[in-house]
């Protein structure tokens, strides 16, 4: 069904505080690293996807048009697709379907943010609605909270046993982003540092939860054809799936996150995985807050539904477990929202062609990527393999 | 190419509406599911069409309208333009992996503040903006160099408005439907010159869904599919002075949707065409580029009266964006009205030619920096 597409290159900025660029040439530093991996020129690119986070988010809306100059989009056709926080795997699926549609046969995708240029939770505190969802949304951290309560509370999770568990994830990601020359916040911490962080909100702390980041990825779609006449070593999509649920908090359960669930099951499905614990050899999970992590587990089958603590502390997602996931350092240490989902991608795309340098995991065949957004609302998963 | 089609349609009017957002999303879409006999469950996926900035003070517009669309728990995505929306779904039909695509597009017009406090936003908060660009003072620059270059006159420009608002009469889902004169355009105030008030587009709702089939499963949802035969879009330069305003990039996206669709003689081929005119002068221009007269003969083609509604090339039966501008949603009501025309279901608003090949156009940013359009046939 459909052609086969591949990914034949990746690009990142160095992410973090960029006061030393526009926002143009944020982008353009990842799209000139994308089209410098894959060894391709402006011409070459038949089509272009972007996307970002909310307009206000730096004050600028319809970025496709800023940046017209920036990406490769003169003359040539474009989309903009946006789906807040999932948004780079959204975009990351546009250029999929357009290369599987055979309407192009090579297609640059770019995801940004700028986000030092605006005030990231008073722009995320619009996306609910005025009247029911605003008063108990101040920014991402309180809905985030609301959903790690539910669902210790659901499975019967000892809140010391997450907590501890919660910890571990903050370490194990910022270790990985040491290994990662993209990564933003790179620092040296311990489990103790984790737990007594000061409290965002309630079990929430500061090492749980990612930065705000300055950031822009690249990825370059190919078809079959071109993909293995231009790339030596190529990563292939395997499976691709994004469910959206209720805007309305109260009406979902989040404790086993329907969309996640969803999203990554029609993923498996195309990509033939019965047991992803087993079959996958990495995971980029989109990761902003720790607790949150725990839950993707669950939901993509990593392991049964409220055994996420166990696992973790068994060290099943470390660089050295059955499963490592985000050896990049993941969202949870760079986080620039309109790229972070199109990150994880390339991330992915980099350990099966065995490009990910310090922080590769060794033979990395099958990897997942994924993202999340909305209130709470939206999954997307991509699943890439080195073999066709 | 695997073909396609559009299989159902529904659009709202463009007066301000009571229903809040959540509830005239679902209106809409649920009136094109019905008229198919699909469940929401039965729908491959959801493209939903809206924007960040058009969207009555809410980010991340996808959140708040995808219960509405149908889209819970559906594979789905949003497009930023719904001239985007739609060709995105054509392409997820195209690769096999759908058969089935629901494109709703939202704009509800009446919460949103002026379309050029909005517009606005488009430029860089460093250069342009503090130079007060936005797109009416664009267009404005536009309109001048093009009455200067091609010897346009305003009179012909203001024979737009009283043509397409004329048309609105007949079209109940128009906004502004009155009939005006040449002489009630040109005096009209003049917003940026010289644009006039009745020159520019009003501020509009418009909720618009198109239920879009693979060929075996659009003969099932519909007696009359309209076929998609071709599409193209293409950019600008971001930077007005960096840019030809009169020699932009529609006839690069033209081209394109010419050549999938196998035309070669627009002028001839073209039965009837919707052409996103957000200001009047605009849909001079853009008929030169896209083929539908020679360079710098708009002027003369409004006056020869070929697009009149019952005239040899009609151009915007439905009123245009002259008498309707739901910003995002523009793009899809061009399709809907392209669609209605060939199946001969616009009633008052039919053009008296049979019409088998419809053209539909789609423009944002500054001076029509993005281009889009879509060739549908009977």
């Amino acid at each position: 069904m459909g052609k086969a597409v591949a990914i034949i290159g990746t690009g990142q900025t160095k992410h973090g505080r960029r006061n030393d660029v526009s926002y143009p040439e944020l982008v353009r530093e990842a799209v000139k690293a994308a089209l410098e991996d894959a060894g391709l020129t402006p011409k070459d690119i038949e089509g272009v996807v972007s996307g970002t986070m909310p307009s206000m988010m730096e004050g600028i809306s319809d970025t496709h048009l800023y940046f017209a100059d920036a990406i490769c989009e003169v003359g040539k056709p474009v989309l903009k697709v946006e789906t807040c926080g999932s948004t780079g795997q959204s975009i990351a699926h546009c250029g999929f379907y357009w290369v599987a549609s055979g309407a192009a046969d090579i297609v640059l995708v770019v995801g940004s943010e700028k986000m030092f240029e605006g005030d990231g939770q008073a722009t995320m505190s619009t996306v609910a609605d005025p009247w029911f969802l605003k008063p108990f949304s101040a920014g991402a951290p309180g809905v985030f909270t609301m959903q790690a309560m539910e669902w210790m509370h659901r499975f019967n999770i000892p809140e010391d046993k997450a907590r501890e568990a919660a910890a571990l994830i903050s370490l194990t990601n910022h270790d990985n982003a040491l290994n990662n020359p993209f990564a933003h916040i790179k620092i040296t911490m311990t489990i103790e540092d984790a737990k007594n962080a000061f409290i965002i909100t309630y079990p929430v702390r500061l090492l749980d939860v990612c930065p705000t980041s300055d950031g822009a990825c690249a990825v370059i779609f190919a078809s079959e054809e071109k993909a293995k006449k231009i790339c030596k070593k190529p990563a292939w999509i395997k499976g691709v799936g994004f469910r959206g649920e209720e805007y309305f908090l109260g009406e979902s359960n989040k404790s086993i996150w329907p969309s996640a669930t969803e999203a990554a099951k029609h993923a498996y499905e195309q990509a033939g995985i019965k047991n992803p614990l087993k079959e996958l050899d990495v995971a980029e999970v989109y990761n902003p807050f720790t607790y949150q992590e725990m839950i993707f587990y669950e939901c993509f089958g990593f392991c049964p539904r409220g055994e996420g603590p166990d696992y973790v502390l068994k060290g099943t997602f470390t660089m050295k477990g059955e499963l490592p996931c985000d050896p990049s350092g993941g969202v949870l240490c760079t986080n620039p929202i309109g790229a972070s989902g199109l990150i994880r991608l390339a991330e992915a795309a980099l350990q099966v062609t065995g490009k990910a340098g310090a922080r590769q995991i060794d033979g990395a065949k099958l990897a997942l990527s994924h993202a999340m957004g909305g209130i709470d609302q939206f999954n997307g998963v991509t699943i890439v393999g080195a073999d066709l | 190419m695997r073909k396609m089609a559009i299989a159902q349609f529904a659009q709202s009017a463009g007066v301000e509406s009571k229903e809040n957002l959540m509830d005239f999303t679902y209106r809409i879409s649920k009136e094109v599911l019905d008229k198919a006999g699909l469940k929401r469950s039965e729908v491959g996926c959801v493209v939903i069409a809206s924007s960040d900035i058009f969207h009555s003070g809410l980010s991340c517009a996808n959140a708040i309208d995808w219960d509405g669309a149908g889209a819970f728990m559906v594979e789905g995505t949003r497009a930023e333009d719904s001239m985007f929306a739609f060709i995105y779904a054509c392409m997820r039909i195209m690769s096999g992996h759908f058969d089935t695509v629901l494109v709703t597009s939202i704009v509800k017009g009446s919460e949103n503040p002026e379309n050029d406090t909005l517009t606005g936003f488009f430029a860089d908060p460093f250069y342009m903006r503090p130079l007060g660009i936005n797109e009416t003072t664009a267009a404005a620059m536009q309109m001048r160099e093009y009455m200067q270059r091609c010897n346009i006159t305003e009179e012909q420009c203001a024979k737009v408005v009283v043509k397409n608002l004329g048309n609105a009469l007949f079209n109940p889902y128009a906004h502004v439907r009155k009939r005006v004169t040449v002489d009630d355009v040109l005096n009209s105030d003049v917003v940026s010159d010289p644009l006039k008030a009745l020159e520019c587009a009003p501020k509009s709702e418009g909720v618009a869904s198109i239920l879009l089939a693979a060929e075996d499963k659009a003969k099932k949802l519909t007696d009359k599919p309209v076929w998609v035969k071709g599409f193209g879009t293409s950019m600008d330069h971001f930077n007005l002075g960096d840019r030809d305003l009169l020699n932009g990039q529609l006839k690069i996206a033209a081209g394109r949707a010419y050549k999938m669709a196998g035309i070669r003689n627009p002028k001839k081929e073209i039965d009837v065409a919707e052409i996103c005119e957000p200001y009047a002068f605009q849909e001079l221009l853009w008929c030169e580029k896209l083929g539908l007269c020679g360079d710098g003969e708009g002027g003369k083609l409004i006056d020869s009266g070929v697009t009149q509604m019952h005239g040899a090339s009609p151009v915007n039966p439905s009123g245009g964006v002259l008498a309707m501008n739901p910003y995002v949603s523009r793009g899809l009501y061009r399709l809907i009205e392209s669609a209605m025309q060939i199946s001969g279901s616009a009633g008052g608003h039919q053009v008296d030619k049979k019409v088998k090949t419809a053209l539909a156009h789609g423009t944002h940013g500054f001076a029509g920096q993005c281009h889009s359009l879509v060739i549908l046939e009977g």
